[in-house]
């Protein structure tokens, strides 16, 4: 769906993305990670021919993105959370203004959206809250069915409730055939259960791609009891990340976990006097501030 | 709206808690077999988890014997052909002595433990 390679944006003295590669296939949620400032922005508006790449290149639904026209924007989506909407126009002077640029304007889907959504049509988008706001925004790149849809930040700002809304509205398009989503957030709460794959990003480059699954199933978070007055050695496996000791209890995650048996071994090894370790499954959230510690993430 | 009753929680995977959630309603008779299966798509909009997965789920359960497919309604459910009751307790007996061992050692009476046990 997406193909990134080696891709290169520049700002005065800032590398925004410095040689990101990555691929997005299609039917899967892919969420993109990373601190802000960390170039995720900046690689969506580049995906979208917004930003002219330095170098490297994207393609996008199979074209170059700096070849992307009007027929490859009536099968994309795009969400952004400061994106310019015409904020004079009323709901349906704005849905009226979208519908003639989309051929494959899906009028039943709109409507169905309209009232899913619960948007008042007569109001100005100006005084609609950001919440409303973003649902129209959502509502206006849906209802054409794209084959993409890509979001840059959509949850920031949001209330728990129009969250949720604004998730099963994108769940209706997955309905169809042939869908890929590609949401951006610097906050992997938003998106841990959505999620089935996980692209992170930082300081421009891509610091990890996997599928939620595969990231579930390698770590671990493991506690072992230590006997009395005895540390841990200071040299421990390169996959056992952020050990910690306090009193008799050591804690660390395993990255490279494969099975308990496995495991226990390992630490026999590495840990003779070591009790049998507590072996705990982590949530993408503490998986993915495992990862944010171990490679430093941090913005520009 | 889901026809068995899940609270997502972190920590393990949301299939595995989707499959144990359907498990535990056939148990108690929330859910019985001819009972209609929510689609893919209600799974996911529900539960905000991403299509790839509300398949997945669909697929174990219909690999485990849970559900059949019926054209023009969709997932059904069905009981699997299963051995007796008493074949059934005796393959979890080993675990029930196993625990009223450890609740002994614990100081928990039966009734705690039982309670427990709902709760989960």
């Amino acid at each position: 769906m997406i193909t990134i390679s080696d891709l290169h944006k520049r700002f005065r003295k800032t590398e925004a993305v410095a040689g990101l590669s990555l691929e997005v296939p299609e039917g899967q949620v892919t969420a993109f990670l990373g601190p802000n400032g960390a170039g995720k922005s900046t690689t969506i508006k580049c995906l979208l021919n917004l930003y002219r790449p330095d170098s490297g290149s994207a393609s996008v639904l199979g074209t170059d993105s700096r070849k992307l026209g009007p027929a490859q924007f009536t099968q994309i989506g795009y969400v952004s959370e400061n994106m310019e909407l015409p904020l004079w126009m009323t709901v349906k002077q704005f849905l009226d203004y979208c519908r003639p640029l989309y051929p494959n304007w899906d009028k039943a889907f709109e409507a169905q959206l309209l009232t899913q959504f619960d948007l008042p049509l007569t109001t100005k988008l100006k005084d609609l809250s950001r919440g409303m706001r973003m649902k129209a925004a959502l509502l206006s790149s849906l209802a054409y069915r794209p084959k993409l849809v890509v979001l840059d930040e959509p949850f920031s700002g949001l209330d728990p409730l129009v969250r949720d809304e604004f998730i099963r509205g994108l769940l209706e398009l997955t309905e169809q055939e042939g869908w890929t989503v590609f949401v951006s957030s610097h906050d992997i709460e938003e998106v841990q259960r959505l999620a089935d794959r996980i692209a992170i990003i930082n300081r421009g480059k891509l610091a990890l791609d996997e599928t939620s699954d595969s990231l579930q199933s390698r770590f671990r978070a493991i506690e072992v009891v230590l006997p009395d007055q005895s540390r841990a050695p200071v040299s421990l496996p390169t996959d056992w990340l952020h050990a910690e000791q306090a009193g008799r209890t050591l804690r660390f995650t395993a990255s490279r976990f494969q099975n308990d048996t496995q495991l226990a071994a390992s630490l026999r090894e590495a840990i003779p006097t070591a009790s049998t370790p507590e072996i705990r499954p982590m949530s993408l959230r503490e998986i993915f501030v495992a990862l944010a510690r171990a490679y430093r993430l941090e913005g520009k | 709206m889901l026809p068995f009753s899940i609270q997502l929680t972190d920590g393990t995977p949301v299939s595995d808690q989707i499959l144990l959630a359907v498990r535990k309603a056939l148990l108690t008779g929330q859910m019985k077999a001819g009972d209609e299966f929510p689609s893919v798509r209600t799974l996911s909009q529900e539960l905000k988890i991403s299509p790839t997965t509300a398949h997945k789920v669909v697929l174990q359960l219909k690999d485990a014997g849970w559900l059949n497919s019926r054209p023009g309604i969709g997932m059904v459910v069905t009981q699997p052909d299963q051995p007796g009751l008493a074949e059934r307790l005796a393959q979890i007996t080993p675990e029930c002595r196993a625990l009223l061992k450890e609740a002994a050692e614990l100081n928990l009476t039966l009734n705690q433990v039982i309670t427990h046990l709902k709760s989960l």
